[in-house]
């Protein structure tokens, strides 16, 4: 079912996946365990047998979702919440839900709450990752969650079974990256919007079926040379509503680098194969970048954006900021200077994810970037 | 100390005292640490770094009706208004200097635990990157309900106990005294038994003190845990009020009609605003979850990091929004109340978050009407004065009426 997807059947799915997913597990008789972001090793609900599907807000309307989270909520919490409480709720037997931040942590309460009869699980993720003790908490906490899917579906997973998930992830940030590689020097082989729903539907999709439409798409992909893009790169954690990506795609943007969540950091959890796989996936915790809800080197951040601006040769770069994200609200303003008195350029762009309207949005990037070069683009 | 002092001579002296120390510690070859009011700063006090808070500073000015003003600056420089209002204003105090007290002095380092909220790490973490200073993070998941789990936890919050101690070590280059922590530990123990004693009086009818009594009275264990001065302070606090008010049957009402209880941190700009309106209708507020956090309960037969460990995670902020639920519901039974205001605090989400689901647990549990209402802490332009009136007004009426059908 997902072994064969077009790069046009991955743009259209990814709008909204659910009806797929559902279908899918209904005829393989999987259960579907939604998690929120970020950072719950996948590979260990997947070696269970399980289906791990990264929830990532819907665009249907808020319903009932603000009688539990305020209107002050990040988006994506609130977003996330509906889509359990109205829509597809039904679909998930299980959630394993992490808490990086306040908000997050409140959404488990409430998530299990508003649940009662679904096996919901928290990942405590640690919220500190430069000393020794975060290294010791990872590690205890992916034991934690094997004994509890062990509780939960009755059986036991083997290093085997675990490394055998740990390859099918890699294999898929591999190809991942390589399609990334590709767009990077040739930009009309893949829109912004194909290339950040592969990403999407590789965090909600059966891997070992959507590796094989993955390999296929790359082998399809045309890298003729053509002119005329700007080069960018995307700062922040997600980047939603989707269409946001057609309006890069609109003024031939070319997104050659970016630290979201949905995106690099993603391809930056790849698993060592070698050794004991839950000493592997403790250690992948720490590969991964900067991530604004978990306190890390306050300056690493500016470095990183720093080193994949010089390293891409991109022109701008975009910051992605989720409407009430907190963590994110506090970095920006001084993120933000840093990246001016460098001399790159910014954009900051507030998203929010039920919005439908995003012609503020496109004005103010046809602005930026007008002003960039100077004229029209 | 004096013992001829009474307590709000006390707690000016010790509040003086300390600052004069505070601002001093340089001369004194000691070190100002910068820490949240949730946090084991037993530690600090143990290792002679001073601790500050700048949340306290941030409450005075916010009380003193400043938010608005100093969040306006911290705004300009790109900071959006719905973050917190403690650090807003701080921010727009360190941009103007403008306060209605002596200020605080500058941290040389800073130690946020995110048992209270994650917020504090990252206001911290701005003020940290001004300076360029050393700031450790006591990271303090959320106190989930499974046993293994918690044991887990506290074996982990240990391990950070001690790399706490080697980063002080580190910094001061001086070798942590763990007598001198079993010291500080008695002493932070007696004083949070007498705190609690302290605030365990609204369980007398008429109660002789509401959460405004406690929310003045609570100042001295947040600042001055671990040292004698507060057992001091809270034992002549409380003397004063058996004295003084229960065994003459004082209340603060004496037509004490309604025994309120409150959701979240007050709104500290219209804290004797409220107390005026709620006993015009015969209501007092007697206590909260957040005047409740400072009661620890510190096992000295412990190894000290373990139930240092143990109070900081459990707290009422990290716990899950059930455990919290238990806990109200323990106030209420203990301090027979018959009416809940709710407040949703736009400032504090990590306390807020939570009020919707709490509230429907609360009022399922007890059968009594909640009042929710939505505002700032800190920030009057979040306050619609007439509209919260009105629900107030409309919420006795329900009162009542709810008295008049159970009764």
């Amino acid at each position: 079912m997902w072994d064969n997807l077009s790069l046009k059947q991955v743009a259209k799915y990814a709008q909204d996946p659910y009806p797929s997913i559902r279908k899918w597990v209904k005829e393989k008789g999987i259960k579907a365990v939604g998690s929120t972001i970020a950072d719950v090793p996948e590979e260990v609900i997947y070696a269970f047998g399980l289906l791990p599907v990264t929830i990532l807000g819907t665009n249907k309307p808020l319903k009932k979702a603000p009688s539990r989270l305020p209107d002050n909520a990040c988006s994506l919490a609130r977003s996330n919440l509906e889509l359990v409480m109205s829509y597809e709720g039904d679909l998930f037997d299980g959630f394993v839900l992490p808490q990086v931040c306040d908000t997050t942590q409140h959404l488990s309460d409430i998530w299990r709450i508003v649940l009662p009869d679904r096996y919901v699980e928290s990942y405590l993720a640690p919220r500190q990752v430069t000393r020794p003790s975060a290294r010791y908490w990872v590690r205890e906490e992916i034991e934690r969650l094997i004994a509890s899917l062990s509780r939960w579906c009755g059986k036991s997973i083997t290093d085997e079974d675990l490394k055998k998930s740990i390859r099918i992830h890699n294999e898929n940030k591999a190809l991942l990256k390589d399609i990334y590689k590709i767009k990077r020097k040739t930009p009309s082989a893949i829109t912004n919007k194909e290339l950040f729903s592969l990403f999407k539907l590789s965090m909600q999709l059966d891997k070992t079926e959507f590796n094989r439409s993955l390999e296929k798409i790359k082998k399809g992909l045309k890298p003729e040379k053509k002119d005329g893009y700007t080069d960018v790169i995307l700062v922040g954690i997600t980047c939603d509503p989707p269409e946001v990506y057609d309006l890069f795609d609109e003024i031939n943007l070319n997104v050659v680098g970016d630290t979201l969540v949905t995106g690099t950091r993603y391809l930056q959890g790849v698993v060592d194969e070698n050794g004991n796989p839950l000493e592997a996936l403790t250690g992948r915790h720490f590969k991964r970048g900067f991530f604004s809800p978990i306190h890390d080197n306050v300056y690493k951040n500016f470095e990183e954006i720093k080193t994949l601006y010089q390293k891409t040769g991109a022109k701008a770069i975009i910051y992605v900021h989720i409407e009430f994200c907190e963590s994110q609200e506090y970095d920006l303003p001084d993120l933000k200077k840093m990246i001016k008195q460098e001399g790159m350029p910014i954009h900051v762009m507030d998203t929010e994810y039920q919005t439908l309207s995003l012609s503020h949005l496109r004005t103010r990037l046809q602005a930026f970037f007008e002003s960039l070069k100077g004229g029209s683009l | 100390m004096s013992e001829k002092l009474n307590s709000k001579e006390l707690s000016k002296k010790i509040t003086n005292d300390y600052l004069d120390e505070a601002f001093n510690a340089h001369e004194k070859g000691k070190l100002v640490g910068y820490t949240t009011a949730i946090s084991p700063v037993e530690l600090f006090v143990a290792h002679d770094v001073i601790p500050i808070y700048p949340e306290n500073h941030a409450v005075a000015n916010l009380t003193a009706k400043k938010g608005a003003e100093l969040c306006s600056v911290t705004e300009s420089m790109g900071y959006t208004s719905h973050l917190c209002a403690y650090a807003r204003s701080d921010l727009g105090y360190r941009e103007t200097g403008m306060t209605v007290t002596r200020g605080i002095p500058k941290p040389d380092i800073f130690m946020a635990c995110n048992a209270q909220c994650f917020t504090l790490t990252k206001w911290f973490q701005v003020l940290a990157r001004r300076g360029n200073l050393p700031i450790f993070i006591f990271d303090t998941p959320e106190f989930i309900m499974d046993k293994k789990a918690r044991e887990e936890i506290i074996k982990y919050c240990v391990v950070q106990l001690k790399e706490l101690i080697e980063w002080l070590e580190g910094i001061t280059k001086k070798k942590f005294d763990y007598d001198r922590l079993r010291e500080v530990m008695k002493y932070s123990a007696e004083a949070s038994i007498l705190y609690k004693k302290f605030l365990d009086m609204a369980q007398y009818k008429p109660s002789p003190i509401s959460i405004f009594d406690c929310l003045i009275g609570m100042a001295i264990t947040v600042y001055r845990r671990g040292t004698p001065e507060a057992i001091e302070y809270y034992k002549t606090l409380c003397e004063e009020i058996m004295e003084n008010k229960v065994n003459k049957g004082i209340g603060v009402l004496q037509n004490e009609k309604y025994r309120l209880y409150w959701e979240n941190l007050p709104v500290w700009f219209k804290f004797s605003d409220h107390a005026k309106l709620l006993g015009s209708y015969g209501g007092v507020i007697l206590t909260s979850l957040y005047v409740h956090a400072w009661s620890f309960e510190f096992d000295l037969s412990k190894d000290p990091l373990v139930t240092l460990a143990e109070n900081y995670v459990s707290r009422f902020s990290n716990s899950t929004i059930e455990d919290r639920a238990n806990m109200a519901l323990d106030l209420f039974k203990r301090y027979d109340m018959n009416g809940m205001i709710m407040f949703m605090n736009r400032s504090c989400k990590a306390v807020s978050f939570a009020v919707p689901s709490l509230k429907d647990i609360l009022t399922k549990k007890t059968g009594i009407p909640a009042l929710v209402f939505e505002s700032d802490m800190g920030d009057q332009r979040f306050y619609s004065e007439a509209q919260i009136r009105t629900r107030i007004e409309a919420y006795f009426e329900t009162l009542d009426r709810f008295q008049r059908k159970t009764a």
